[in-house]
This record gives structure tokens, sequence and C-alpha cells, in this order.
């Protein structure tokens, strides 16, 4: 049975902080904006998902990082009512966890955006004989009973990279018809890298509704991607910021302190952004969140930080040590790569002279190499950065500070 | 070294006061990528060489999803793809965290409580074309296509091979055993390794399905690195309630907390139990007491 659109709602606005009280949907008809046009209802910064004219506030929820349902009830209780999740976490129980806190709550009080993927060849991208039509229907009941739902709001076309598969007949067949059956309102696609490419194709297909995009201050081709959004959104269709936050995801010893307040206005300075899902874990994260819908400017200082944010990235290293077995003067590349983070991150001459210093180098590092097998999972030219680093021992200690 | 090039060098780099926090300075530790090599299985060959994911590529393998790995302190991850003379593939994923607790973290948000279970590794389960265990450090997920009517002996045997090859038999976390085994549903315990119950005071804690008298609840375990760590946490949580509080002493509490509602909490030593969604005042007393048999072991 086909479901009809959401008719006109009662809509309360939610508490000064953003906490507690219930918010109901608004009506779309309320509002015949423009496609990407913002209000602003109290405290809360809106604006419209495109043709699917669900209005949502600027910031929403990315489940995927918590299996904490307090956290997901205090995200719909306190007016961030679209939540994001995949068929993927967790092996499919964030789904059935959000299920559970979604029990008794009316079904116009919520959106429900999810996803699924399909097997593909990992270095090419696209997709392998197992990806069928009928595979990916099967993945869409599936979504649909770990819910606990008859239908959901967007079906995403999970972690595409190349056009090719963008336009893969099986899952689009597959998503029109759970569309026509009533199991999905719209239809999505999502994409971490080579972003561009997929947003074009997402345009060309003239099948999908929304795009959910990587998007931040730390891409190197972020106008390539600014642009594919705005032909997009020009389009009509609907755009779903993520990794807007675009830390360092690596790992427990090197956390970044991240402006994450500017790093989320940064990308919804693009009016062409409709709401960016945050992965928040915490509480303290969520109240963070919610103050950022009050206000998008972004400050100068906010500007500066995220700049600085930019100069960093790219300097961490992951400490896989891959490099140690490469490497055949068995330099402590990891070790030199801190150093020299110490140095163009964070202008600590002393600490990286100090490091260097513990680290019993010889005095020609590179010996007779002439070329260097080391191949970094960052992809960066380590013989050269070693090369610079190094330079650092012949500055006598009392000219650093 | 003094003259004309060193005052180039320092020219060029910037000189500034900034402090590095304690933790990049301190002795972080270099971790050797462990070369691993996946097993010749007969009958099967490896069409293209395994590939290795690190911490900032692991996204490009599994998408949003890497978010979770990584905090449970994912390291690497070995992907290799095997396929037969009829065309049947298994890949085989080896993700490896920095300690068997990590691995376990993430093996038990991915577990559900009524999977096939098996003995093998740590802890591991089937389904159709899946077979996941914990093994150590790493958590091994093995997927299978077209392997039809011998899916499970096919899913064994690369199990069993990989299990061989990387040699670990750990046991579950030891404080899962002290859970009170009363309504106790098995297999639900999970370990969350930051921002425990949502608050980044917590660091991490084991929590644990139950079920008594058709009422459903949660016991959780907070173990804190000693008595002050414990004692600071409960600080900060209890002034969430009431900002008053200054300092708190062992024993047994009694929160609204605004997210979780009424939770009931036992502090001693460094263990901090807990309930969470049980409105049965008499049963909740019930568990503090078998908490404080806990803690006395």
């Amino acid at each position: 049975m086909i479901k009809k659109e959401m008719g006109r709602r009662d809509f309360l606005k939610s508490t000064a902080a953003g906490l507690g009280g219930f918010v109901y949907l608004s009506s779309s008809e309320k509002s015949p904006d423009e496609k990407g046009q913002e209000k602003k209802e109290g405290k809360i910064t809106y604006r419209i998902l495109g043709k699917t004219r669900m209005k949502l506030p600027v910031i929403t929820m990315g489940v995927m990082n918590t299996s904490n349902p307090a956290l997901v009830r205090a995200a719909l209780d306190g007016g961030m009512y679209y939540l994001d999740t995949a068929q993927t976490y967790q092996r499919g129980t964030n789904e059935s966890m959000i299920g559970e806190v979604l029990k008794g709550r009316r079904r116009d009080s919520f959106y429900i955006a999810t996803k699924a993927r399909l097997p593909n060849n990992q270095n090419t991208g696209i997709y392998t004989e197992e990806a069928t039509e009928e595979a990916y229907s099967k993945k869409i009941d599936t979504s649909l009973k770990s819910l606990g739902l008859d239908y959901v709001d967007i079906y995403h076309h999970h972690n595409v990279w190349v056009r090719e598969s963008a336009l893969y007949e099986p899952i689009l067949n597959s998503l029109v018809k759970a569309k026509k059956a009533g199991k999905i309102r719209f239809l999505g696609i999502t994409t971490h890298r080579n972003e561009p490419e997929v947003i074009h194709a997402a345009v060309d297909s003239k099948v999908y509704d929304v795009v959910l995009t990587a998007y931040n201050y730390r891409q190197k081709h972020a106008e390539e991607v600014q642009k594919a959004i705005a032909r997009a959104a020009n389009a009509g269709l609907g755009i779903v910021a993520m990794k807007t936050i675009g830390g360092n995801v690596g790992g427990s010893y090197h956390e970044e302190k991240i402006d994450a307040k500017a790093a989320f206005k940064w990308a919804l300075q693009d009016p062409n952004v409709h709401t960016i899902i945050a992965g928040f874990t915490t509480f303290d994260q969520f109240e963070l969140d919610i103050s950022v819908l009050n206000d998008l400017t972004l400050l100068r200082s906010e500007k500066e930080n995220l700049r600085r944010a930019a100069l960093r990235a790219g300097l961490y290293c992951q400490g896989c040590g891959s490099c140690l077995t490469q490497c055949v003067r068995q330099l402590p590349i990891p070790d030199l790569m801190r150093a020299y983070m110490y140095v163009y991150g964070y202008r600590n001459l002393g600490a990286a002279q100090d490091l260097l210093s513990s680290l019993s180098l010889p005095p020609n590092l590179c010996g007779d190499c002439s070329s260097c097998p080391v191949k970094c999972l960052n992809q960066w030219n380590v013989s050269e950065r070693v090369q610079n680093i190094v330079r650092l021992r012949e500055i006598p200690p009392e000219f650093i500070a | 070294m003094k003259g004309p090039k060193a005052k180039k060098i320092c020219r060029t780099l910037i000189i500034f006061s900034w402090t590095l926090a304690a933790a990049l300075l301190g002795g972080v530790p270099v971790l050797e990528g462990k070369t691993f090599v996946f097993p010749e299985i007969s009958g099967w060959r490896m069409p293209e060489k395994p590939q290795l994911f690190s911490p900032t590529t692991l996204y490009e393998y599994i998408n949003g999803a890497a978010d979770l790995y990584l905090s449970y302190e994912f390291q690497d991850l070995n992907v290799a793809e095997y396929r037969n003379e009829r065309e049947a593939a298994v890949t085989v994923e080896i993700y490896r965290h920095k300690s068997p607790t990590q691995a376990f973290g993430i093996y038990s948000q991915e577990r559900l409580a009524n999977a096939n279970f098996l003995d093998i590794g740590t802890q591991g389960y089937r389904e159709p074309m899946v077979l996941n265990f914990l093994a150590g450090p790493y958590y091994v997920k093995i997927n299978g296509y077209n392997t039809g009517v011998e899916d499970e002996k096919i899913m064994l045997i690369f199990g069993r091979k990989v299990e061989e090859m990387l040699g670990e038999k750990n046991s579950l976390p030891e404080i899962l055993s002290s859970f009170p085994a009363e309504g106790k549903k098995k297999n639900t315990e999970k370990f969350i390794s930051k921002n425990f119950l949502g608050y980044s005071f917590f660091h991490s804690g084991f929590t644990a399905d139950y079920e008594r008298s058709g009422k459903k609840f949660k016991i959780f375990v907070i173990q804190g690195n000693g008595q002050e760590d414990c004692r600071s946490m409960m600080e900060k949580y209890l002034q969430q309630t009431d900002p008053q509080v200054k300092k708190a002493s062992e024993g047994a509490y009694r929160l609204k907390d605004h997210y979780h509602g009424e939770v009931d909490l036992f502090w001693k030593a460094k263990f901090i139990w807990g309930i969470l969604d049980l409105e049965d005042p008499a049963l909740r007393s019930e568990y503090l007491k078998q908490f404080e048999n806990i803690v006395k072991k």
C-alpha cells in the first residue's frame, strides 16, 4: 500500500536548552519555501531537505557510534527528530536498538534514514555478481524488521565511490520498487570518497532524492564537493553532510582537540547543506551540538581554529608500523614522524629535538638508499619528511626556546 | 653549529611557546605492525593480494562503521578474499585491537545473544555464510558467498585455519564472571570503551542484560584505576543531580539521572556497580547487597 505524504501537524518548540519537551514534526506545507531556505523557530534553525520537503534542524543525529538508547531518546526529545543509521552498524543491532527506542512514539514524530550495501570490489568500487536486486530488497526488509517500522523515510544506497556503482541498476530497481511499495519514502545515496563524482551521478540519475556526503574544512577537494553539492541542491536533491568535524581518526593516543562547533558552522555556512548528522556519544556533545542550532555565525576565532586544525591535518602518524618492516635502514620512522608533527603541527621545536636526541640515530639516516622503499598508508613522502626533520639536529639546543 | 645556516633554519622555523599535552610528549608506544600471512587452504586461491587498512583508511572498507571500531583502539585490519573452482568466495577480515578487552568490546557490540555459538578462539558464532570469533586482541569476521550446501563446512575450515594461525586463546574478561548470576541473560555482556552511559567522566564499563519476574533491566560495573579514580567519577556523577555535592564516600547511592531515570549505585574500592531501568525497589536492594558481597571477595 502506498503511504501518502505526511499531512499538516502540530509543532511544539523545544525548551530553551533544547532539552526536555517533545517536538512534533512541522508540516512542510507550512513552509512552501524554496529548497534549502532557512527558518529560525525559537532557538532552532531549520532547513528544507530538498524535494523531500522535510523540515529538519540543521544538526541531527548520526547514531552509528553509540549503543546507548538514552542518547537517542535525548536527541528525539530534544528536537533532533531525524536519526541516521545503517544495517551494517554493529551488525544490525544499531537498527534494533533504535527500534526499541521508537516503540510507543508517534510515527509522525520522527524521521529515519538507514542504508545498506552489497559486496563490491574494494579496489574499484564496482559491484560483484553477488550484488543482485533480490539481495538488496532483502536488505530493505531486514532493516524494516529491525527498526520495527512499516516504512523508513530515506533508504540510502550505502558507501558508493564510483559513478558506475551509483547508477547500478539492480540496486536502483530495488529502491524504486520499495518506494512504490511504500517501504521507503525517498531514495538516498551516501559517499565518503570521490564525492563529486558520486554526487554528479546522483543528479544525472534523476532517481535519487537525497545525498549524504562527507564534507568538511579539511578536505583538499572541498571546493569541488561544494560545487557538486550546489548542483545537486539546485536539482532539488536534499543534502545531508557527515564527517564535518573532519578530525583525525587515528586512535587513542593521537586525539586532537577539534573545535567541533566551528566545524559544524563551517559546513552550515553553505546554504546547500540542509542538515549535518552529528555522531555524538555523550550528553555533553549532544548539548554542544544543540547550541549550534541556535546560532550559525562563524566567528573569526573559530575560523582561525579551523585554519590551524587544517594545517595540522596530515601530520598524525597512525602508528600502524608498516614502515618498520619496509625501511632497509630500520629507522624508527613513527618516532621521526612524531618529531615532524611536533615542529610543523605544534611549533614545538624543543620537544622535537628532545625526541630526536633520544632515538640514537645514525649520522646519515638514509645511508646509500637511492630510493625509499617505504609505502606509508597515509601516502606521505616519508623520506622527504625524514630528511627535513633531522636537520633539527644541527641546531644547537640554546637556539631553541 | 652556528652561522648563517643555523640562522636560516631558525628563520624558517617559527618558534612559539606552545606546550604539548602530556599525552603527546609522554611515552607513546610505537606499535609494530604485525605481519600477517593468510593461510593456504586446499582448493582455494587468492585472486588478489590481501589488503591492509590502518585507522586512517579503515573507513574506506567499512565506511561509517569505522568510528566505532576506532573507539575500541583499532590498530589494523588485514583482509583477504579466497575463491574456489566453483567461484564460491570467502572473505577473511582480521581486525587487530590494542588489547583483548578492546577486541571483546567491539565483538560484544556486534554479537547477538541468541547466536549459534561455537568453541572457537575465545568465543565465536556462526550464521549462514558468516563466522565471527574473538581471539585475544583479534576480532575475526569470515563471510562467504555461493558456498551452497557446504557452507558450514567451508566456514569452519577457514575459521579453524585462521584460529590456528593467530594462535591466541584468551578468556573473556575476568570481570564478567562477577556479574550476579540470577536473571542474567547469557551472552548479553558488553564492554563500552569510553563515555560510559553517555558521560565523558566515566571512562569505560561493562554491562549485562537481565530479566526477572518479567522485568528487564541492566546491571553494569565500572572498574576504575583505583579508589581515587572511582571517587572522582562518583563525585562528578553525583554533581549531575546535585551540584552541591562535594565529596563522595564508598557505599550505596540512589540517583535521579536526567537521562537514565532512577539509578542505583554501589561503590567500593575500584569498582562502581549499578542498576538501570529497574523499577522494583526490593529487587534493586537485593542486587545492591549482592554487589557488596562481590566487592568483598
